[in-house]
């Protein structure tokens, strides 16, 4: 029996990218239809074939906790992007922050 | 009135910055937090949005070990850059150094017959399975064509030891080049043992080879599991294991095991196996998908939980076994531990990034070809060339080394754009492994919730970590394995 769960996500609190990838992170226990409109973001969660009730709502239930993740790790890279393009430019370069 | 400043007076009175980290759950009340150098800390599930909103307190606890880990620095520091550059550096040095490890397969007969057998071997008889003189000539061209200061020159099959006339003709060809190339040269034969001779093990010997060896467990499992003319593995196995070890010294022989259904209830018996017979470690292997054990179902007869099972029940068995003074080690583990507790990279091909295909080691074949690891041989043996780089008597080192066979498999699998590994945070502990991936799903990143290697690693992961939470004895225990010399 096909399962199916619908969530919606506010699009000022949430990334579409987040949502995608938190989508991609469940594949292997449901299926995520992303749709957009006024303003919010409404995810059709369907079950895969041979995953039964319980399992199914573990996986819907872990799916929040991972948007919840994602939108962070979504922040946080945002933030910290110019110090890592910087780190790493210091690893492979022969300079040094200090000019002799 | 004092000559000194309140300690008030030194309180970092402006917010602390974030670093760049990675973060995934590790159960339902911690995070796993790892720096760009792969360093971790595991912090309580409610700090981590404080932290990332910079609303944790300054006089937290947390804060002198999250600076001292480079994942947060005070405004205008510099150290914590410099430190995580070269720490960087430090960890991907291997990368500039290329390949070290060369496998010359010379020749696919075999006098075992193993059901899991990943090189589809061949028949003792058929000749046609011999690399010939001019091709290990030319792969020797291609050997000293690397960089690599270290060179491991290592011989498989097969067995071998069945054209042990072409690992004399390479060994003494390689060593005569040297003379001029001045490499730290280093030859391996992987032997059964069961066809060891004193001719073999004086030739051995003369020129500093080193064994390793297969050992599946006890005898009834051994034999079980390798089958040969006379079911007699396991006792050859111990009697080659003794001479090689009286001539060639102790430690220069070394034996790899491979789990099969029958092997999953038997882990401490397996360890205790090793143990009899004088080893300080095991590596709890997996099969992998490739050659006979795909024809012959035997890479189906078990699943990755069940796998882990079995895997950290050994490892129990282990840590217990050092705790009792009896110092041995699980070799997976140290492996991982390694990459966990040091800036070192081992340089494992399995758990690499870049993949190892290729640039950490490379395959010449018996027929001449060339692959970009042990398993893309394995593969060829199966009819799928995806990694075949080309032919050592028709093409040129930069043919090979610049094929788009192998650009493409390192450059799309590279895990720090792959998905969800490029969020993961355990990514700088694990590998990009195209080769296996193209086997199971067919692409070379394929979909990592569903790919059992991402499975079975993830757990590893959080298992060691969690253990070395749990425990200051096993941590101080991994810390050996991690820093051994």
């Amino acid at each position: 029996m096909k399962r199916e769960a619908t969530l919606v996500f506010d699009e000022r609190l949430y990334d579409v990218q987040v949502l995608q990838k938190a989508a991609y992170r469940a594949m292997n226990s449901l299926t995520a239809e992303i749709t957009n409109a006024d303003g919010k973001f409404s995810c059709v969660l369907s079950s895969n074939i041979g995953i039964d009730e319980s399992s199914f709502l573990f996986a819907v239930q872990e799916f929040k906790k991972d948007v919840l993740d994602y939108q962070l790790r979504h922040r946080l890279n945002a933030e910290t992007l110019p110090i890592k393009n910087l780190i790493l430019g210091l690893a492979f370069s022969k300079t040094g922050l200090i000019s002799e | 009135m004092s000559k000194f400043q309140k300690l008030e007076f030194y309180v970092q009175q402006r917010p602390y910055e974030l670093l760049p980290f990675k973060f995934d759950r590790l159960n339902d009340n911690e995070y796993v937090i790892t720096n760009m150098a792969g360093e971790y800390h595991v912090i309580p599930l409610p700090m981590l949005e404080p932290l990332i909103n910079k609303t944790l307190a300054i006089t937290s606890e947390l804060i002198p070990t999250l600076r001292s880990k480079q994942f947060i620095r005070f405004p205008n520091e510099q150290a914590p850059l410099q430190l995580l550059a070269l720490k960087i550096r430090t960890r991907l040095s291997r990368l500039a150094q290329f390949t070290n490890l060369h496998i010359f397969v010379v020749t696919l007969r075999c006098d075992h017959s193993c059901p899991y057998c990943q090189v589809s071997r061949q028949s003792e008889s058929k000749g046609e399975f011999d690399m010939t003189s001019e091709m290990a000539d030319r792969s020797l061209d291609f050997v000293f064509r690397s960089p690599n200061p270290a060179i491991k020159i290592e011989f498989q099959g097969g067995e071998p030891l069945l054209n042990f006339e072409m690992v004399k003709y390479v060994v003494l060809e390689a060593k005569k080049r040297n003379l001029k190339a001045g490499r730290n040269l280093q030859f391996v034969i992987a032997t059964t043992l069961s066809l060891l001779t004193d001719e073999v093990l004086e030739f051995c010997k003369q020129h500093n080879i080193v064994l390793s060896s297969s050992l599946d467990g006890p005898m009834d499992l051994h034999n079980a599991n390798r089958p040969r003319p006379g079911r007699d593995s396991h006792q050859r196995f111990e009697v080659g294991l003794k001479k090689a070890r009286a001539a060639l010294g102790y430690d220069q022989v070394s034996a790899l095991m491979t789990t099969t259904d029958k092997s999953l209830p038997r882990a401490r018996d397996i360890i205790d196996e090793y143990l009899r017979l004088g080893f300080d470690g095991i590596f709890l292997r997996t099969l992998s998908p490739y050659g006979f054990a795909i024809k012959t179902k035997k890479f189906m007869s078990y699943d990755t939980e069940r796998w882990l099972e079995f895997y950290k029940e050994g490892l129990d068995y282990i840590i217990e076994l050092n705790k009792s003074g009896i110092r041995f080690v699980e070799q997976y583990s140290s492996l991982v531990l390694t990459k966990m507790l040091t800036s070192g990279d081992p340089g494992f091909v399995d758990l690499m990034n870049p993949a190892g295909a290729g640039i950490a080691a490379i395959v010449f074949n018996y027929d001449g070809s060339v692959y970009a690891s042990d398993e893309s041989r394995m593969l060829a043996e199966m009819g799928d060339h995806t990694f075949r780089l080309g032919n050592i008597l028709e093409h040129s080192y930069e043919e090979i080394i610049l094929s788009d066979q192998l650009l493409d498999a390192l450059e799309n699998s590279f895990t720090l754009s792959a998905p969800m590994c490029s969020d993961c945070a355990f990514e700088p502990y694990c590998g990009a492994e195209p080769v296996y991936h193209h086997a199971m799903h067919k692409d070379l990143v394929a979909r990592k919730p569903e790919s059992s290697f991402c499975k079975r690693n993830m757990a590893i992961f959080k298992h060691l970590i969690e253990l070395m939470g749990n425990d200051e004895d096993t941590k101080r225990i991994f810390m050996g394995w991690a820093n051994r010399c």
